[in-house]
């Protein structure tokens, strides 16, 4: 943890950040590998939700440069466990997102990013 | 070809005992029929099913089922029983010539003795069963169930009211319970990981069912504290992820946050997908319609302290802006108000609604006191698109918690609830039932309930300082 997946999902919602708070720059990365099972269904039916420049950039942030840049038409198994591997099996354990809009830092520790807001930040 | 089958429940959490088995149900995709005199608090039932295979696989699943028998006869003496049973000849009689058997006689709320035992067994010598008797491994066991009053309290001579039964029951064991066994894997005592706020088995366990747990679906936990609810969604396939304000819950003292010791202690540490730290009414979620289902225990305000990034007492004038820098290491620790449990509820039931997809599923613990409660409360929860489902009861007394399971009845995107925390002002659509004017002024009965804990649930009394839990 985080996992790809998850930092795909994760918008910055400070006050008055509405705009550009989408991806988080992933920055000082310490990343950890682990398997996870294979599920083409579970990945079919999430892939509408996925915002994919930012999964391909946040790969590509991170070293990871398995994903095309365009996504395919063609959602054939190769693809899907490409896909696999970048959404669930890269962690990255230790690092900071950052909001490219208000350059709010949410760091990550042990595999857990602290998303609290600030005082001044919250409506 | 429908069947009649005997199903033997156990005898806890009887309010939880339909829903079950109507979520299974729904789980697998197959029709089930409760009878309207179907009664949980008794630990025998007779249902229909249109195949073997539905019984199979309720059995397998269902937490709060011992066992599931091919339906023979039933009866309020022997006699009665006897004559249904002939009338049954041909469910059984293709056991008769060569297949080993063994019969078993057990009695509920009454020890049977090994004598009466004999008796019984004798009593079914019409059927002829010619094959071998095997007690160890028999190719088919009969059970015959006896079920007693309760008469617990009371003095009795042993073996007193031996025959004296309400009802007797017989049929052919097809599946012993395969799930109640989970109850004592997923013991919080033997956990890897676990608080004082650390949800029951047994309950996380129903909990799970409640959200149709399966491989591929994705569920969230907004208050996932130590994570008890996670695991048992996890063991059923299910992907989860969970968030808490409090990131201390989610990792404990160790290096390795808690949650994943004791998910890996479980065998499911890859299916809990991420953990997050933030307040769920400050959330980071990009979207909504992600989730198959939510899944949460909210805080009550008792035990952990029910709260939301602010200020209880607001400051004159706008927050100066970002923290000064801090002397020492120490993180900046936001401040919090206490977040009062109807607007936490109301607000849950929203929040569901923006991040489930359409179908999914909101289940979760509404506390309420018992001389308050009416069904109302649960009814000025619901919003546009949100239908309930099933409300369980665990009773405690003075107070009780109801397992709520909220549906998304509707495929419109919603957006996020606004979180105002001023329940009065919520705009709910009526429940049916429910009168304009009911709605505006309706106090339901969670309203305060931290308050009203510590008061000892008395009106109009002084506030009892609260135990040390």
């Amino acid at each position: 943890m985080v996992r790809l997946i998850t930092h795909n999902l994760l918008a910055c919602h400070a006050k008055g950040c509405t705009a550009n708070n989408f991806p988080l720059q992933l920055t000082d990365v310490k990343l950890a590998l682990r398997d996870a099972e294979f599920n083409p269904d579970f990945l079919r039916g999430f892939l509408p939700r996925i915002e994919w420049p930012a999964l391909v950039q946040a790969a590509r942030q991170i070293g990871d440069e398995s994903l095309p840049l365009e996504q395919p038409e063609m959602l054939d198994d190769e693809f899907l466990k490409a896909l696999h591997h970048v959404l669930l099996e890269i962690h990255v354990e230790e690092g900071a997102m950052t909001c490219p809009n208000c350059k709010h830092v949410y760091p990550i520790s042990n595999g857990i990013p602290n998303m609290l807001l600030a005082e001044h930040e919250i409506g | 070809m429908p069947r009649e089958y005997l199903f033997v429940f156990a005898q806890a959490h009887d309010d939880f005992r339909v829903p079950e088995l109507r979520s299974v149900a729904e789980l697998h995709g197959f029709p089930l029929a409760i009878p309207d005199d179907f009664d949980p608090s008794r630990p025998f039932g007779v249902l229909t099913l249109k195949q073997e295979e539905h019984a199979r696989l309720l059995a397998r699943r269902c937490i709060l089922i011992k066992a599931v028998y091919e339906f023979y006869a039933r009866g309020v003496t022997y006699e009665a029983l006897h004559t249904q049973n002939e009338a049954a000849r041909a469910r059984w009689e293709g056991y008769i010539p060569d297949t080993s058997f063994k019969f078993a006689v057990n009695g509920y709320n009454h020890s049977i003795s090994k004598a009466r035992q004999r008796e019984v067994i004798e009593s079914f010598s019409y059927m002829d069963y010619r094959g071998k008797i095997d007690l160890v491994n028999p190719e088919v066991i009969m059970g015959c169930f006896e079920e007693y009053r309760d008469v617990s309290g009371t003095t009795r001579r042993k073996n007193e009211g031996a025959g004296d039964f309400r009802e007797v029951f017989f049929g052919r064991l097809l599946e012993e319970g395969g799930a109640r066994s989970l109850i004592k894997k997923f013991d919080v005592k033997k956990r890897e990981y676990f608080g004082n706020t650390s949800m029951e088995a047994e309950i996380s366990l129903l909990m799970a069912n409640q959200t149709l747990a399966s491989p591929g679906k994705l569920v969230y936990d907004p208050f996932i504290g130590t994570g008890s609810m996670a695991y048992t969604t996890a063991h059923f396939g299910a992907l989860v992820f969970g968030s808490d304000i409090d990131g201390r819950q989610m990792r404990g003292k160790e290096h390795q946050p808690g949650i994943v010791r004791a998910a890996t202690q479980y065998g499911v540490r890859q299916r809990i997908l991420d953990l997050c730290t933030f307040d769920v009414t400050q959330n980071p979620w990009r979207c909504g319609g992600l989730f198959d289902a939510i899944i949460t225990d909210p805080p009550y305000g008792v035990r952990a302290g029910a709260k939301r990034l602010g200020r209880k007492k607001e400051r004159t004038g706008t927050p100066s802006g970002p923290p000064q820098p801090r002397p020492d290491d120490r993180p900046y620790v936001p401040p919090t108000r206490p977040y009062e449990l109807s607007a936490l509820a109301t607000d849950l039931v929203a929040l569901a609604r923006h991040l489930l997809k359409p179908g999914g599923r909101l289940v979760f613990f509404l506390p309420t006191v018992t001389d308050e409660y009416s069904a109302l409360d649960v009814d000025v929860l619901l919003c546009d698109g949100m239908v309930l489902v099933a409300n369980s009861l665990q009773d405690f007394g003075a107070w009780g918690r109801r397992l709520i399971t909220i549906r998304k009845d509707t495929d419109r995107e919603y957006p996020p609830p606004k979180f105002d925390a001023r329940p009065a002002v919520l705009g709910v659509v009526p429940g049916p039932g429910a009168s304009e004017a009911q709605e505006a002024t309706h106090v339901p009965a969670h309203r305060d309930f931290r308050e009203k804990y510590f008061q000892g649930f008395k009106k109009g009394s002084d506030p009892v300082k609260p135990e040390a839990e």
